[in-house]
Order: C-alpha cells, then sequence, then structure tokens
C-alpha cells in the first residue's frame, strides 16, 4: 500500500543471536509512529539495521523506502535518499568540527540531488535558523562533533543535524534516555517542528514520557524481535499504566 | 667488512680540514661498525641499501631553487646543493644579530663558539653515521642568533639533493644566544625517482631562557635515503620545540635527542608521517632528563598505507637529580592497510622517585563507529576516512605555527588520498 516505508518480514541476528525475527511495517508520509518496547527486544536492532549499521546479519522479504530497496544501499546512500538516525549514543569525533561535518553532508546529499553546493552564506544561514530551532549554542556548533557535549547536548546535537539535513524519515533511537524535563520538552519541541505532510518519524523509547510531548499517530509494542501489538496513542497510556508485564504475559499465553 | 671499505672509499677524496674530522675518520675506519639489525635501536631497519649503493659524489649548481620553496613564505634563506652552501640562492639581508655563514667561513668569537660546540654534544666515535657525517661533511652551516634577539621571520636552510646517485653528508650548527627567540625550517628536498643518500647531522644550543621551534621537512623523493640526527641541547629555562614532517623517502631514519641539562626546560617533539608504497619511516626519540623541574611532551602520528612499514621508539631518561619532571610520551598510528606494519616501543628509565611521566602508543584502524557515524549523514566511505585522518593529522599540525608549512602539509594530505583513490 505504501511506498514511503514499507517492511516485511525482516529478521537480524548477530554473531548467531536472531534479534528481529519477522518485522511488518508500514509507514505513510506525515505519520509518527512510537516504536515502545523492553530492554532487549529489538528497538535499537530496528534502528540500526534501518540506517545500514553492518554488524547484522540481514534477511527480509522486503524493504523498501520511497520505492528503493533499502537493505541493498550503503549507509551514505540511504541518508542521501532522505533516511536519518538520531543516536541513542552519539559519537565523539574529535578533530572534525561540526560545523564542517555538516556542510560535507549536505554537500554529498545535494551532490546527490544533482544540486550545486550551498553556498557559505546560505550555509550559516541555514545553521543559524536550525540552532535556534534546538536552542543548541553557537560555540557547540563551532566545536569538534560531540566532543566534550554534555548527554543533553548530544541530544540536541542529533536534532540540529536532523533539522540540517531535513530527511524524509527520521528514526530517533532513545533520544529521550538521559534527558531532564527542559531538554526533553527541547528536544521534542524541535522534532514537531520539523513535522509535516511530507516526512514521518519513527520514535523509538522505552517510556511513554517523550509521548507526552511528541503525539504519535501509531504505536507499536516491539518483544522479542516482533511487533506483538499496534494500537493509537492510547495504547502508550496503557504501557505507561499497566507495564510491559501486562504485554509479556499476553504474548506468552497466547 | 667490504662492503664498509667500499662505502667509505668513495668518500675518501673528501679533504678532512678541522682536526675533529680526522678524529672521526680514525675512527669510522678501525673499529666503529655501521649498525645491523643485532644493534637493539636498528632492529627494524636495515641500513644495507645505503652501504651497498654506488655514489656519484659532486658538486653541483641548481639554476632554481624556488619550486623548492614552500608558496607564501616569507623567510631568510641558506640554501644547499648536495650539501654545499649555494651563495647565489641564498638571503643577503639579514636582520641585526642573525647571522648565516657556512661552518669554514666562521672568524674571530664566532669561530670560538663554533669550536666549542661543533661535534661536543654527539658521540662521532660512538655512532657511525655520525662519525661518517663528521668525516666527510665538506661545508656545513653555522646559524647564530645573538643573546636578547628574536628573529621575526623563519631561517629555512634549504637542502636541495640533486643527480642521479647523489651523496651528502649535511652538518648544521645553530646556537641560539640566552633569551633569544627564533624559529627554523629544515627542509630536505630532492629530485623526483633519484636515488640518493643524505646524512645530516644537527646541532642546535639554546641558551638560558631562548626560546626556539625547528621544523623538519623530509621530502628528498620516493628513491631517496636518509638518515638523520638531531642534538638539541638545552639550558635553564630554555624551551625548545621540533616538528618532524616526513613526506616522502624509500627510508628514513631519525634519531631526535634532547639534552636538557639545566632546570626549567620544557622540551617539545612532534612529528606526522604519512606513508605508502614501499616506504619505511623510523623516528627515534631521547628526552634525556638531567635536572629538575623540566617538563618534556611527545606526540608522533603515523597514517600508513601500502606495504610501508614504521618504527617509534621512544627513549625518557630521568635521571636521579630530575626530580619535578613532567614527561608524556604518546605515539598514535592508524594502518590503512593489512599490509602496512609499524612496530613502536616506548622506553622509560626513572631513576628520581618524584616524577610524573607516561607513555602510550596505539595501533589501530579507523574508528568503526566514528565511521559508521559520518556516513549515516550521507559523507562517503572516502570522505568520511578523509575527515578522520586529517582530524587524527590535525593534532600535530596544530603545533605548526607557521601558516605556511601547515598548508603545505595539509595540501601533502589531500595529494597522498588522491594517490590513495588512484
Amino acid at each position: 500500500m505504501s511506498d514511503f516505508l514499507k517492511i516485511r518480514n525482516l529478521r537480524a541476528s548477530i554473531e548467531g543471536n536472531q534479534i528481529l525475527k519477522g518485522i511488518d511495517l508500514d509507514i505513510n508520509p506525515g505519520e509518527v509512529h512510537a516504536i515502545m518496547g523492553p530492554n532487549g527486544s529489538g528497538k535499537s536492532t530496528l534502528s540500526a539495521v534501518l540506517a545500514g549499521r553492518d554488524d547484522y546479519e540481514v534477511e527480509a522479504d522486503e524493504v523498501s523506502f520511497l520505492g528503493k530497496d533499502l537493505l541493498e544501499l550503503e549507509p551514505e546512500e540511504r541518508s542521501r535518499e532522505g533516511l536519518f538516525l538520531a543516536f541513542q549514543y552519539p559519537v565523539e569525533i574529535p578533530g572534525v568540527s561540526n560545523i564542517n561535518f555538516l556542510k560535507a553532508a549536505i554537500n554529498a546529499k545535494r551532490q546527490h540531488q544533482g544540486l550545486d553546493e550551498i553556498s557559505a552564506k546560505d550555509f550559516m544561514a541555514l545553521v543559524k535558523e536550525k540552532q535556534a530551532l534546538v536552542e543548541l549554542k553557537q560555540s557547540l556548533a563551532n566545536r569538534s562533533v560531540n566532543e566534550g557535549f554534555s548527554g543533553g547536548e548530544k541530544k540536541r546535537n542529533e536534532i540540529f543535524q536532523m533539522a540540517m539535513l531535513e530527511p524524509r524519515l527520521g528514526i530517533l533511537d532513545e533520544t529521550d534516555s538521559g534527558l531532564d524535563i527542559d531538554a526533553l520538552k527541547i528536544v521534542a519541541n524541535g522534532m514537531n517542528k520539523l513535522k509535516n505532510k511530507d516526512n514521518a518519524f519513527v520514535v523509538i523509547t522505552h517510556y511513554q514520557r517523550l509521548l507526552n510531548y511528541i503525539v504519535p499517530d501509531f504505536v507499536h509494542v516491539l518483544y522479542n524481535g516482533r511487533i506483538v501489538k499496534s494500537g493509537d496513542k492510547t495504547l502508550a497510556l496503557e504501557l505507561e499504566e499497566k507495564g510491559y508485564d501486562w504485554i509479556t504475559k499476553e504474548v506468552e499465553s497466547v | 667488512m667490504s662492503n664498509k671499505k667500499q662505502f667509505l672509499d668513495q668518500f675518501d677524496h673528501l679533504a678532512a680540514t678541522l682536526p675533529l674530522q680526522g678524529a672521526a675518520r680514525a675512527a669510522i675506519h678501525t673499529g666503529l661498525d655501521f649498525p645491523t639489525t643485532r644493534d637493539e635501536y636498528w632492529k627494524y631497519t636495515r641500513v644495507n641499501g645505503i652501504l651497498n649503493a654506488t655514489y656519484a659524489i659532486n658538486d653541483a649548481k641548481l639554476g632554481d631553487v624556488s619550486q623548492h620553496q614552500l608558496n607564501g613564505l616569507d623567510a631568510y634563506y641558506a640554501v644547499f646543493v648536495n650539501g654545499v652552501f649555494a651563495p647565489e640562492h641564498s638571503s643577503q639581508q639579514l636582520p641585526e644579530g642573525l647571522e648565516i655563514t657556512s661552518i669554514a667561513a666562521a672568524q674571530g668569537a664566532r669561530r670560538e663558539l663554533l669550536l666549542e660546540h661543533l661535534g661536543q654534544h654527539t658521540d662521532v666515535k660512538k655512532h657511525a653515521f655520525n662519525a661518517l657525517n663528521t668525516s666527510y661533511f665538506k661545508d656545513g652551516v653555522f646559524i647564530t642568533v645573538d643573546k636578547d634577539r628574536v628573529v621575526e621571520k623563519p631561517v629555512v636552510m634549504l637542502h636541495v639533493s640533486t643527480g642521479e646517485g647523489s651523496a651528502s653528508n649535511v652538518r648544521n650548527l645553530i646556537h641560539i644566544g640566552s633569551y633569544a627567540q627564533a624559529e627554523f625550517l629544515m627542509q630536505y628536498e630532492g629530485e623526483a625517482n633519484n636515488q640518493s643518500f643524505t646524512n645530516a647531522l644537527t646541532e642546535i644550543i639554546a641558551e638560558e631562557g631562548a626560546k626556539g621551534m625547528c621544523y623538519l621537512l623530509q621530502n628528498e623523493g620516493d628513491g631517496s635515503k636518509q638518515v638523520n640526527t638531531t642534538q638539541v641541547v638545552q639550558k635553564r629555562n630554555s624551551t625548545f620545540s621540533v616538528v618532524t614532517l616526513t613526506k616522502s623517502g624509500e627510508l628514513v631514519r631519525n634519531n631526535l635527542n634532547f639534552s636538557i641539562t639545566e632546570e626549567g626546560c620544557e622540551s617539545n617533539m612532534y612529528g606526522i608521517y604519512f606513508t605508502s608504497g614501499k616506504q619505511h619511516v623510523d623516528n627515534h626519540t631521547y628526552a634525556d632528563h638531567l635536572k629538575p623541574h623540566c617538563n618534556s611532551n611527545e606526540l608522533y602520528k603515523g597514517v600508513m598505507t601500502g606495504r610501508s612499514t614504521g618504527v617509534f621508539n621512544g627513549k625518557i631518561m630521568v635521571h636521579k637529580d630530575a626530580q619535578q619532571t613532567n614527561a608524556f610520551q604518546s605515539n598514535q598510528n592508524i594502518l590503512l592497510t593489512d599490509t602496512a606494519s609499524v612496530n613502536t616501543k616506548p622506553e622509560l628509565e626513572i631513576y628520581a622517585d618524584d616524577v610524573k611521566c607516561s607513555h602510550g602508543c596505539t595501533i589501530g584502524q579507523l574508528d568503526e563507529e566514528a565511521m559508521f557515524y559520518l556516513q549515516s549523514r550521507g559523507l562517503g566511505k572516502e570522505a568520511a576516512t578523509k575527515l578522520l585522518i586529517q582530524a587524527f593529522a590535525g593534532d600535530v599540525l596544530e603545533f605548526i605555527a607557521c601558516d605556511a608549512l601547515r598548508d603545505d602539509m595539509e595540501d601533502f594530505i589531500q595529494q597522498k588520498f588522491k594517490e590513495l583513490d588512484a
């Protein structure tokens, strides 16, 4: 039905351990999907596999993104096609300036789209605009990538990069973990401003808390490598109230 | 060994004008042998290729040296061709307090200063390449900076090897007077694919409170071999830094020795080597802490590709008197191919009990997490590799205060990537 993101029977294993055991998921433009689940259910693996991390052995009947076979693409090609992963643990890269790196990333994407390199003036204007969106201090944008950033600053930097690259599909891997309530609001607010009818977001989280600020259209519960329940935002509230035990018992009794 | 005799025969026609040359010549012709891989400090570097070659030891002239000069560098130049001073290419106008002459031309008080230091800080009877240099250097450069003088522009000793099979024993002596300040570039250039051999020996004396920086830029070409020994002697409260930048050479062996003879000194050793093909680059360093309250810092970084090999040996000696010494050392290597290799060894000997010393060496590939992160933002593998290598080298490049030289090194790294892509 969807030619935006279509996932059929996605399986992934690492060193012989099967983590994802058959994921089916359809995402359409304009939608926000929350993927929740207990620790170890495969949430981060799902995001890593979609972004192209090569640590996994991946099989699927189909994973297509904007009509392309996603699994055939290198990580950088996925990015240029419009996929963005906000990392749970963004890496520090000493000596690589945040700004130069972003400029290279934007130009890689523009080249892929057949556009000229962005002008220095346009680039700086864009930086200024997007920094404001996540209230990232200018000094951070000029530093080495994530080096010496606090946990909250790293997460904001992820959203800042996402804002700069304007992806079609943003995957936020536990972006809320380790954030205090103020930082959480800033991050959520930033994402909400990026949302439009042409893009979609997958919000991976353990807690319902973030979903108070980012309202999902769909909530999926991932457990033991499968999506075991899907619903609307009320499912998240139910999980918050009853805990994951409720779902896991239900699944195991079947 | 017969190849030693054949090797020395090629130099023996050169005149020995100073008494110390005669003594060195006697030493090398008798018991002193060239090192083999059985010698601990030459375990990974074979010098047979140097000893077995045939050389053309000729005086040569160059029409133009500008092709060998760094773009945009405003400096005082002393130019040498195959180890012989070329006044026609050298700066005529020098600021007051800076003198550059050949060793032979030093007169009066400068001659006394010369004799006080030339060959006095290196044991020429112990190290064969030092003895070789001392025996056969035709002439050398003697640079003096008078006390309290600040030399505003860099002083460049540009050594050019020209002609197939050239062999040069390059000799440099630098004396920086008390509280004087100067920046030096020792630049070794050659011609594309010539097989050449340069054996350089540099002695640098930094008097009390002097502040100096010396860049060593090695770029004699893919067929060249170079043994380069630098001996720095530091007096009270002086600061001296050496940055070793190896751009080309089939075989490069550097011996960098700091003799920290009085209190309050700061000594810095930095280096970059980015090797490919079958290059072999060996850096041996020695920080000899003789007196208390001195700091030494050392950071060498290597990027190795192809079948190239690297060696790093960093010795720190802290003598019993040298309390309150801070000595730090780090050697980091990135191997971009499975066939490149590096042997790295810290060597600490500490006889004082109140010191801070640290050392570390790493050999690895590029950080996979960082690679994935950059790729996930749309950068291709090559672009991501380039960015990470630039960042890796950047930690050393930032110590280069001379813009023209830093630009040259950045261009060199870019160029190296282009070769790898091709």
